[in-house]
């Protein structure tokens, strides 16, 4: 942005983000910004002292000097129109002798050309796309949006395409493109998800009479394998934002430990038949007789927290509930200390601030919190009262960190009040933001366990990390069909 | 062809990506003495460990040189990047990546 504005400047990186810097350079419209490398091996194992840096800053010292001053040369001062990274979308065409060595030749093809995710897939042949396609009244050119990194454009066309190579139905295309349409909203950050060393994943629940019409699982093992239909949404929008987003593993998604359930995210449906609530959707202002998709950025490999239930100890709903308003007090805790800043992008309390939690609720649970007089909103309301922390618990740096929240605008002006109150002897601060940043989603089967997800409320490089749309569209189903 | 050959057509699953305007780094500076030099860094630990030699060999070379340390999100913030305009020359940019 510096550069943009008039500065010259030089981008420093480390050998394993090269190719991932070099492709931001192309995608910010800046082919020919000067970078210097360093060395990753020895960067990161170096870095953490002054001592053990020197030799490798000694090492490229003159490298960015030079990038500072030495002249531009002529191809850096004209560098070539706008074609880097912009592919041929032009289709292609195998011939074999047989169909098997066909269908090999086009999974090696694909794979090649980074179009394909390491499994076979289905050819998507204009017939087959043309099938796909039935399972939706939209247009085949209708465009949704752009997806990150590439900014590549999602047309209901190219997400028909993918859902094909997928292995996926007609009457789940509905499901796939109300995803696509989340991921493509202007307000979602799909780059940090889809991107971020951080191996950050994303979590696709479905609600709504649509998913048992599907034939979604959402019984013992939903988020497993075994169901077309899971398996396959998931693995659609997988393929799609690979595809139209245009990413790829080590160069410019930079996932260290890749993203795990790779192939598929992590993709179920609630449980309708099982749940005495209403569907998670209504708690988003939606009508409970909709089908809808939500969306939503979730931590990587470690930041799964398990309440319990099922079948190895006994357990209560009380019990469960003590388990969640312990483990969210000590997790959610430990971040006060980030409030107390603008956050690492570009809205204030963005990656860090808070947390939004993704909490997955077995249905048996559910039937006993509603007997204890729980639904959702009362749920949100018990457990941010009691994940509240009296303030004479709060150390100075605390208490500094949520004052400064709240002149920043990390607390935003509609919690002030509640905070203000809370921020002062005999007052109990929450954890959370507000109560609605608890969200349930009812799933599982009997016996079932109960589990959460978490991520920042505010997302690194966009305004949300979680959204919800509703299904429409549908040309072979009973739900979804709404325009 | 004969009959026995499969021909398969397919339809190209990736997004159309428009052609971005393109512009050139802007012209440097020929001689960084006297320079005020921006150091951008997002806060990633070790960066801060490296821009200190940076500063070090800087000064051993070009005495009258001045760094501003520019600490800011992943991606440059607008007011960020409006207030700090004014104050550097030049700058490097790292993440720590």
């Amino acid at each position: 942005m510096l550069e943009k504005m008039g500065k010259p400047g030089v981008f420093i990186n480390c050998t394993t983000f090269d190719d991932d810097a070099k492709s931001a350079s192309a995608d910010n419209g800046m082919p020919a910004l000067r970078r210097v490398k360093i060395s990753s091996q020895d960067f990161y194992k170096l870095r953490g002292k002054v001592e053990t840096v020197r030799p490798l800053v000694e090492s490229v010292f003159d490298d960015i000097i030079d990038a500072l001053t030495e002249p531009l040369t002529a191809e850096e001062s004209s560098p070539p129109e706008g074609k880097d990274g912009v592919e041929d979308t032009a289709g292609v065409t195998v011939t074999a002798e047989s169909y098997p060595a066909a269908a090999e030749e086009f999974n090696r093809i694909f794979l090649e050309n980074r179009w394909g995710d390491g499994l076979p897939m289905v050819p998507p042949t204009p017939e087959r796309v043309k099938w796909m396609l039935s399972g939706t009244k939209r247009k085949p050119d209708d465009v949704l949006g752009k997806i990150n990194p590439k900014q590549g454009t999602a047309t209901i066309e190219k997400i028909a395409v993918n859902a094909v190579m997928a292995g996926a139905k007609p009457e789940y295309l509905p499901v796939i493109i109300a995803v696509i349409e989340a991921i493509t909203d202007e307000e979602f950050d799909d780059l940090h998800v889809l991107a971020s060393a951080g191996s950050f994943n994303l979590l696709t629940v479905v609600s709504g009479p649509i998913a048992e019409e599907i034939g979604m699982e959402s019984g013992i093992g939903f988020m497993g394998h075994g169901w077309r239909a899971n398996n396959t949404i998931g693995r659609a929008i997988r393929l799609a934002t690979l595809n139209i987003g245009q990413t790829w593993p080590g160069k410019n998604d930079m996932a260290l430990t890749g993203r795990i359930s790779p192939h598929t995210f992590f993709t179920f449906c609630e449980n309708a038949d099982m749940s005495p609530w209403e569907p998670y959707h209504a708690s988003r202002g939606f009508k409970a007789g909709d089908s809808c998709v939500t969306v939503g950025s979730i931590h990587g490999e470690s930041q799964l927290q398990h309440f319990y239930g099922g079948m190895i100890g006994t357990w209560t709903a009380e019990g469960i509930l003590d388990r969640m308003v312990e483990d969210l007090v000590r997790t959610d805790r430990r971040g006060y200390f980030m409030w107390g800043t603008k956050g690492v992008g570009k809205y204030v309390g963005s990656g860090g601030g808070a947390m939004n939690h993704m909490i997955i609720l077995f249905p048996e649970l559910v039937a006993e919190l509603k007997k204890i007089g729980f639904d959702q909103k009362g749920l949100q309301d018990e457990i941010y009262k009691r994940t509240s922390v009296p303030y004479e618990e709060l150390n100075e740096h605390e208490r500094k960190s949520i004052q400064t929240a709240m002149e920043l605008g990390v607390i935003p002006a509609d919690r002030k009040d509640v905070f203000t109150a809370a921020l002062k002897p005999g007052g109990k601060v929450p954890v959370l933001i507000a109560p609605e940043d608890l969200h349930f989603f009812a799933a599982g089967g009997a016996p079932g366990c109960a589990f959460s997800f978490n991520y920042y409320r505010i997302p690194p490089y966009n305004r949300s990390a979680l959204m919800t749309k509703r299904i429409t569209g549908a040309t072979l189903t009973k739900a979804g069909k709404l325009d | 062809m004969s009959e026995q050959t499969v021909k398969l057509e397919l339809l190209n699953p990736r997004g159309m990506v428009e052609a971005m305007p393109v512009s050139a780094p802007n012209p440097r500076i020929a001689d960084l003495t006297g320079k005020r030099i921006g150091l951008y860094w997002n806060s990633k630990p070790g960066l801060d460990n490296f821009y200190k030699v940076f500063e070090e060999l800087l000064k051993e070379r070009y005495p009258t040189a001045t760094t501003t340390w520019l600490r800011g999100a992943f991606l440059i913030r607008d007011d960020d990047a409006d207030a700090w305009l004014p104050q550097i020359d030049t700058f490097v940019y790292g993440v720590g990546d």
